[in-house]
């Protein structure tokens, strides 16, 4: 089985997962209490406006007719139109502008806990059972253990309200100020940034312990190169396969920190938008919110997937 | 055997420091939330007009709240509570998951490939994502957030189950078990599940850590626990709102819900790293 050949059979089942994850969305949302027509209609609502509603929706249809008109729109860039948000703002529009704020503050974390993890990572294992490794390894579990929404409240007390280093509140976006952007969203990024670090920090180090043990890195010294050139091509190459994986399964938790903390530091990111859509019962919205978070991890585990089979060819056999 | 295995186990512990001292921690944190209320002078609910919003002094470890609640009380009633809920959901999606991947790994063939698509599924939703669309459907309140924490756990625990059953499912024993014409749910619970309950404990106990921050996060958006049910993600939500007057009540809360939590991670990890070698040694043999 070749590179090519792989990518079809994993691109295919990506495909399959989110239409089968957005039937899935779709029931759960027909199972949410409330009627559309009633709450569109509000209080004018009568029997007959709303059968004509109902009918005007498709509501009268199966649910798999419901969901078949749904997807046909949804495939073509129309997600319908927002139920509370007044003018009935259609979805796309609202995705649109919130979409690029979520994924700014995602890779600004995710770089965060990068640099971290690498740095704390590798220094912990080279000083394997000394001080360093103690230090490091302990201020990972202390990062793991923080609610991300509880060190955002800390970090803004200490860099916004004790030091005005940082604003505590509000967010530029890249295209209003570039610069803005990655100052205003220092705090919230080094928050998401922490549990994660802590997570890619241990993994990093026990991966690196782990290969510095195998037979090849011991051949390859016996050989007599450098301790830098083994580290770098022997143990760091292969270490760092199970990192990326894991880079990958935490995009989930990623998301997840995100719908918080954008509240805390009122960022109208994708978050925001669906939790104040969760609270006015916009179930439109709460649908389209669901598939997004859905596709945006679904194709950061594809892309992390092929970046393995990159690293390691062995792995498209 | 088992006394031997238990002394084993004593000394094992008491080398292992991650161990000794996520147990030590845990241990201590069971015991505030079950013999600290009682403890306190103060009452949880009872309000006090002249120490609205103090901060920590001896009087008042933790400060007061809004309206003049010792917070160090109501942080023991809350985490009590918080517990309790990633208890009883990390319980049901431990018990649904393990019974799922079990029967998977058992049954095989399309059963076992379907419901493992399923399970990817769910495995790929954001977590607070998940949540909240149940929170939806299920309305808000604390039997929600059990079944949110349960449904967030099911994979881990299924995926868990299933490879380790599969491994098991083929040694001699089992094999034995299945000549004799055990039932195959005999099988499951007296054969497979104490070979395979090691990892499952461990992924318990990480997760009980997690369940809480589920809980806490949930209820502090106010889509979790509804006050005035006391959890620790209430008291945050709460003090949230008065965060720049009295900064104690959200900050010191959430240094008691990261104790109780590094504990249990610890507590966790500690017993992985114990039980590696023996899984490691049993393996070898």
């Amino acid at each position: 089985m070749n590179f090519l050949w792989y990518l079809v059979v994993r691109l295919g089942g990506a495909l399959a997962t989110i239409i089968v994850g957005s039937f899935l969305i779709f029931l759960i949302m027909q199972l949410a209490p409330g009627d559309p027509a009633l709450t569109v209609l509000g209080d004018a609502a009568t029997t007959e406006t709303i059968a004509a509603f109902r009918e005007e929706h498709g509501l009268d249809q199966p649910i798999i007719v419901q969901y078949a008109i749904w997807l046909e729109k949804a495939i073509q860039g129309d997600l319908g139109n927002s139920i509370a948000l007044a003018g009935k703002f259609p979805i796309s529009e609202l995705l649109g502008n919130r979409l690029p704020v979520t994924i700014f503050i995602g890779i600004y974390g995710l770089a965060i806990a990068l640099v971290i993890s690498l740095t704390a990572g590798t220094i912990a294992a080279l000083r394997h059972g000394k001080l360093a490794d103690t230090v490091a390894t302990s201020i990972a579990v202390l990062g793991i253990s923080m609610p991300d929404f509880w060190l955002s409240y800390v970090l803004i007390l200490a860099f916004a309200l004790s030091f005005t280093w940082f604003p505590s509140y509000g967010f530029t976006t890249p295209a209003q100020d570039f610069f803005g952007a990655f100052y205003s969203g220092f705090l919230p990024a080094l928050a998401i940034a922490a549990p994660m670090a802590g997570v890619f920090a241990r993994i990093l180090r026990a991966s690196l312990l782990e290969t510095a043990r195998k037979e090849y890195v011991t051949a390859a010294r016996s050989f007599g190169f450098a301790a830098p050139f083994v580290f770098m091509h022997y143990v760091f190459r292969n270490a760092i396969i199970p990192f990326v994986t894991v880079v990958g399964l935490q995009v989930r938790y990623l998301l997840g920190g995100v719908v918080i903390i954008e509240r805390i530091f009122g960022i109208s990111g994708m978050g925001s938008l669906m939790v104040d859509a969760a609270f006015g019962r916009d179930y439109p919205v709460v649908q389209a919110c669901a598939l997004t978070f859905l596709g945006i991890v679904l194709t950061v585990n594809l892309v992390v997937d092929i970046a393995c089979a990159m690293l390691d060819p062995r792995r498209t056999h | 055997m088992a006394a031997i295995s238990l002394k084993a186990t004593v000394f094992e512990i008491r080398r292992n420091r991650v161990v000794a001292t996520g147990l030590a921690i845990t241990v201590l944190v069971l015991f505030a939330v079950t013999v600290g209320p009682s403890l306190s002078p103060y009452d949880p609910t009872k309000m006090d007009f002249t120490a609205l919003l103090k901060p920590p002094s001896w009087t008042h470890p933790f400060g007061t709240n809004s309206f003049g609640v010792d917070v160090l009380t109501r942080v023991l009633y809350g985490a009590r509570n918080s517990l309790l809920i990633s208890f009883a959901g990390v319980s049901l999606g431990a018990f649904a998951g393990v019974l799922l991947g079990m029967t998977c790994a058992y049954i095989g063939r399309w059963v076992d490939a379907t419901a493992m698509r399923f399970v990817d599924l769910l495995f790929s939703f954001p977590i607070f994502v998940l949540a909240l669309m149940l929170m939806l459907i299920l309305g808000f309140g604390v039997q929600s957030v059990i079944i949110a924490i349960a449904l967030v756990y099911v994979p881990n625990f299924a995926r868990m189950a299933r490879n380790t059953t599969m491994v098991v499912k083929s040694e001699p024993y089992v094999q034995a078990a299945q000549l004799m014409g055990q039932s195959a749910l005999r099988i499951m619970v007296r054969e497979i599940l104490p070979n395979i309950a090691a990892p499952l404990f461990v992924q318990f106990t990480v997760g009980l850590a997690f369940g809480i921050i589920i809980e806490a996060g949930l209820s502090f958006l106010g889509l979790g626990v509804q006050p005035p049910t006391p959890s620790l993600g209430v008291m945050m939500a709460d003090g949230k709102d008065y965060f720049h007057r009295g900064p104690w009540v959200l900050t010191l809360t959430g240094a008691a819900l990261t104790v109780a939590i590094l504990g249990l991670n610890l507590l966790g990890d500690g017993l992985r790293d114990l039980l590696d070698p023996r899984l490691r040694r049993r393996s070898a043999e």
